[in-house]
């Protein structure tokens, strides 16, 4: 202890009398070889000066010993050297170290990019206080094919009144309010949510406060804002607070502003995932609190009790179903409708259909991980072969084994922080890159950012493999006999059996995981070309849609309504160059109401839906929806109350399956008695038409003219259904260039109306399939990527290989060898990996394609075209990279090589 | 080499108790300190220099030497050291531990 506490006091000093310290050295070896020189003179030595200093060895080794001891932490001034070291020996080799730091910069910026999406959409909490005791509650009913199971309100009050497994339970719902002030009038994404809402996720307002429980009633108009629209609408003053401000032309008082990180709802559910910028409470009307079996549209959420298990949560669940299930109308009921109640965890809610796809995309670029990992393995190993020579030579000169595992160290390290540096910038690249169409597609796509723990994992994986090959060789040789190692070099035929065995078997395992990659990528290509060239059912090109939305304060009544509908519809069809134009509440890809028919005299064996969708105008045509039978809507129809209906083919096949449904009749509702609902005469029938993402498969779809919208609904009922206007208009022209006159056409009728979105029907179709095209290029990149890596490891193999060969070469020829030979011999052994690596990633890529199948569209996981071509553009591939190496090999001079030797 | 084949190189780790024990006797500087190692083992040990100068410092910064620049026997300045408290402890120990360890060493060497 002592000895290390002076040791300690000792390396201070000399810190601060480094100088004096040198000088004391040169001084003392100074006099000790003046006095061994007289002593040899003395003895008769006629070299004495000479003699003396080849005894002594060294001065400067003796100094380079002691500076180090010298040093207050003496590894690290030896690190700092050994680095200058190692970057001054890989100027020597920039094709190599360019080669390896792209290599990893590549495989660390993939991983780490993809690793930070699938964090933020899958692992990272939710943000909200303790999140895992958070549920999501569903309502079913039982029979209906409803892909999401939102409630109805007075089926979520009795919840919320009768259960004992949560602290709470709160409704939430989206809709979207028009904001005037502070700018140009726009609809901004809102959400209505129960006053305890907030207290039950755990979050507190950045301003002010949330609401009251007495506030959730109508009539008080209160609104608590985001702290984006509060920033860029009202420019982050603090007196918004208690301020009055117009949403949908009526007056709110701002009682709070949420910090910039809440986001509610989050996106990732099937309905009301849209984060909003303004919470307004839920203020259930006493009609909706009375309406069963209507308006089942609430997201419901619930906090676990403490100790309360998901299993328990479910038994309540299921006695609550019942007792709510016996105070439906008789009705309902006889005709057999009922309902169930189920909770999963709102995590699983939010990120349950993206976590496929995600994992997919993780698991891809796990590979592309590997591929790099075993790459630059395989250069590392290369070059570290090719050093057997100078490792021996240094550990014959008296290195030490410590000191030469610290320089080859050094080096390793140099290009795994430069690797994990160009890493670094790629990953933030690739994040910003995602394009906003897919960030909308996944939960919490506000917070993705790159992760530094994912980025210290993936580069650590990386460097990890470089540091164990890199250190390989010197574990080869003996530091006591290094004179096998270096005649072995010295005769330099073929490479150890061994290190050949290592690298062949990392260029195989680079091809099969690059085969892999690239069949995923093929099927998506291909996958995609099929989607590209489904039937939508309608025409999009030369058609221009805006979508807006009435707000109640302006529109009251339903005459306003069709007021506004009959003037942007003749504004509209009178701009120039348009051919035809027509109002709809819903447009292709898109759904908007859908509901229980009962087809009159059919006894349908399952309960039918339909999408529903309301027409103005000659809708049909201007869409390029083809009519399959009958007409469509005629004038007196779209103006006056006919009480006629539309049918797509698929409807009319599942309610008249071989017969004209011409002159049919339906109804909305069930086939019983008490429904008051009229009869729909089926005037015509047209085809069907993706009401979805392209590609999803499509549904019934019933048409109506909005002359039958009930007046009831627009006139009474406090939401915007009805009063959702899309407006689409055919041109000859090109059809963006009609988005400046169709916006002030608009203007022209209401200057204050928001248009939520201008944009042609092709640019709709393209953002449909924004998600799918984000897969098919980051898997062709990621293939691309894991193709040129094993390139890069083949190429690394053999030039290697081959300057390793040089005097087996040079033999060969001067025996007589043509150089077609010596390409042909090189050839051949790339093709033999190659073809090994293609026939075991063949197998490997016809199980993950099995795994894989669902993601697919109109493409069979074994397609015959990606697994014929994959194989080609390997072996082209692989002959590309080795090209260059076989040539080099038959250029041999075998004199010149055998000389040398 | 001018050095005689007979002589043994001195077995490492032992420099440093042979370096503790020369300048038990006196203060020495590095050329004496080689020369007495070499006299007092009747010619048989030689020290490297290359060695010895390294060993020198490494005592001297663990404490176990302490230096000072003093004038030669033929009026020159030398760096002499000397042995300090915790060098002449760890003087004492090691040579026990040694005399230990090369008896039981030739007790081996010697069994039948």
């Amino acid at each position: 202890m002592a000895e290390w506490l002076s040791s300690l006091r000792q390396r201070a000093r000399a810190l601060l009398r480094r100088r004096r310290l040198e000088q004391d050295l040169q001084d003392e070896m100074a006099f000790h070889l003046s006095m061994r020189e007289a002593q040899l003179r003395a003895s008769g030595a006629a070299d004495a000066g000479i003699d003396a200093r080849r005894t002594f060895g060294s001065t400067v080794r003796i100094g380079e010993e002691l500076r180090e001891a010298w040093a207050v932490a003496p590894r690290l001034a030896g690190f700092v050297q050994d680095l200058r070291y190692a970057l001054r020996t890989l100027r020597r080799y920039p094709g190599f170290a360019i080669v390896v730091t792209v290599t990893l910069g590549l495989g660390i910026g993939i991983n780490t990019a993809t690793f930070s999406i699938v964090n933020a959409a899958l692992i990272k909490p939710l943000g909200f206080a303790d999140s895992d005791r958070l549920v999501a509650l569903q309502e079913q009913m039982v029979g209906f094919e409803f892909d999401d199971a939102p409630f109805s309100p007075p089926d979520f009050l009795d919840v919320q009144r009768d259960q004992q497994s949560f602290v709470g339970v709160a409704a939430y719902l989206n809709f979207s309010l028009e904001l005037a002030e502070g700018g140009e009038p726009v609809r901004i994404d809102a959400a209505k949510v129960s006053a305890t809402l907030f207290t039950l996720l755990g979050v507190q307002p950045l301003l002010g406060r949330t609401f009251g429980p007495d506030e959730d009633r109508p009539g008080v108009d209160v609104a608590v804002l985001s702290w984006p629209v509060w920033q860029t609408r009202f420019g982050g003053d603090p007196a918004i607070v208690s301020a009055t401000i117009r949403l949908d032309r009526r007056p709110y008082t701002v009682v709070g502003v949420m910090p910039a990180a809440f986001e509610f709802p989050r996106r990732g559910t099937v309905l009301n995932n849209k984060p909003a910028d303004v919470w307004v409470p839920m203020a259930f009307t006493d009609r909706q609190r009375q309406a069963r079996g209507e308006e089942f549209n609430q997201n419901v959420i619930g906090r676990l009790k403490d100790g309360v298990s998901l299993a328990q949560v479910r038994a309540e669940l299921a006695t609550l179903a019942e007792r709510i299930n016996a105070s439906y109308p008789p009705a309902l009921r006889g005709n057999g409708f009922s309902i169930a109640l189920s909770a999963i965890p709102l995590r699983e809610q939010i990120s349950g259909r993206t976590e496929r796809p995600l994992l997919l995309l993780l698991a891809a670029v796990g590979l592309v991980l590997l591929v790099t990992c075993s790459n630059v393995a395989n250069l590392v190993l290369s070059r570290a072969a090719s050093r057997t020579r100078e490792i021996a030579v240094r550990l014959a000169l008296g290195s030490s084994r410590a000191r030469l595992l610290r320089l080859l160290f050094a080096e390793a390290a140099v290009l795994a922080v430069a690797g994990s540096l160009l890493g670094l910038a790629i990953s933030n690249v690739v994040v910003g890159a995602i394009p906003a169409s897919v960030a909308e597609t996944l939960p919490a796509a506000r917070d993705i950012s790159v992760d530094a723990r994912v980025l210290a994992f993936s580069a650590g994986t990386a460097i990890f493999t470089a540091i164990v090959f890199a250190l390989l060789p010197l574990f080869g040789i003996d530091s006591g006999m290094p004179g096998p190692a270096l005649q072995e070099e010295a005769i330099r035929t073929t490479p150890g059996v061994h290190r050949h065995r290592l690298q062949s078997a990392l260029v195989v395992s680079t091809v099969i995981l690059a085969f892999v990659l690239l069949v995923g990528a093929g099927l998506f290509i291909r996958s995609f070309a099929a989607l590209m060239t489904v039937e939508t059912g309608f025409r999009p090109s030369g058609v221009l849609t805006a979508a807006m939305t009435l707000p109640r304060a302006g529109y009251s009544t339903a005459a306003s309504v069709r007021s506004f509908h009959v003037s942007l519809f003749k504004e509209a069809s009178s701009l120039p160059g348009v051919r035809s134009a027509a109002l709809v509440t819903d447009l292709p890809l898109e759904r908007y109401e859908r509901r229980t028919f009962a087809p009159e005299a059919v006894n349908m064996r399952t309960r039918a839906n339909t999408n529903l969708t309301w027409v103005y105008g000659p809708y049909f045509q201007t869409l390029g929806i083809e009519m399959k039978r009958g007409r469509p809507f005629s004038d007196v129809e779209t103006t006056e109350r006919r009480q006629v209906v539309i049918v797509n083919e698929r409807l009319a096949r599942t309610a008249w399956p071989g017969q004209d449904p011409v002159g049919k009749r339906l109804r909305w509702g069930l086939d019983v008695p008490e429904n008051p609902n009229p009869w729909l005469t089926v005037v015509g029938v047209v085809g069907d038409v993706a009401d979805g993402p392209l590609g999803a498969p499509t549904y019934l779809h019933a048409y109506e003219p909005f002359s039958q919208f009930p007046d009831r609904v627009l006139n009474n009922v406090p939401t915007a259904f009805g009063r959702h206007v899309k407006i689409a208009v055919r041109t000859d022209r090109p059809a963006s260039a009609l988005a400046s006159a169709l916006r002030s056409a608009i203007a022209g009728i209401d200057p204050n109306l928001a248009i939520e979105s201008i944009a042609t029907m092709d640019e709709r179709i393209s953002d449909s399939v924004a998600p799918r095209r984000f897969s098919v290029i980051t898997l062709t990149a990621f293939a691309g990527g894991a193709l040129l890596l094993a390139a890069i490891g083949l190429y690394g193999l053999l030039a290697f290989g081959i300057a390793e060969r040089r005097r087996e070469i040079a033999v060969r020829l001067a025996l007589g060898a043509g150089p077609a030979t010596i390409v042909r011999m090189v050839m051949a052994q790339a093709l033999k990996l190659v073809s090994v690596g293609v026939v075991a990633g063949a197998v490997a890529a016809l199980a993950v394609a099995n795994a894989a199948a669902s993601l697919l569209y109109g493409t069979e996981p074994y397609d015959s075209v990606t697994f014929a071509t994959v194989p080609l553009v390997m072996v082209a591939t692989a002959l590309v990279a080795c090209a260059l190496p076989a040539y080099r090999a038959s250029r041999v001079e075998s004199f010149i090589t055998l000389r040398a030797e | 080499m001018g050095v005689d084949k007979s002589v043994a190189a001195v077995l490492q780790g032992t420099l440093e108790l042979l370096i503790l024990r020369t300048v038990a006797s006196g203060e020495k500087h590095g050329y004496e300190i080689a020369e007495w190692i070499h006299a007092a083992s009747a010619e048989t040990l030689s020290v490297e220099e290359g060695a010895l100068y390294p060993a020198l410092h490494r005592l001297e910064l663990r404490g176990l030497l302490a230096s000072a620049w003093d004038v030669s026997a033929n009026n020159r300045r030398a760096k002499y050291y000397r042995l300090t408290a915790s060098g002449r402890r760890r003087l004492k120990e090691s040579t026990e531990s040694w005399r230990r360890s090369s008896a039981a060493i030739n007790q081996v060497l010697d069994a039948t």
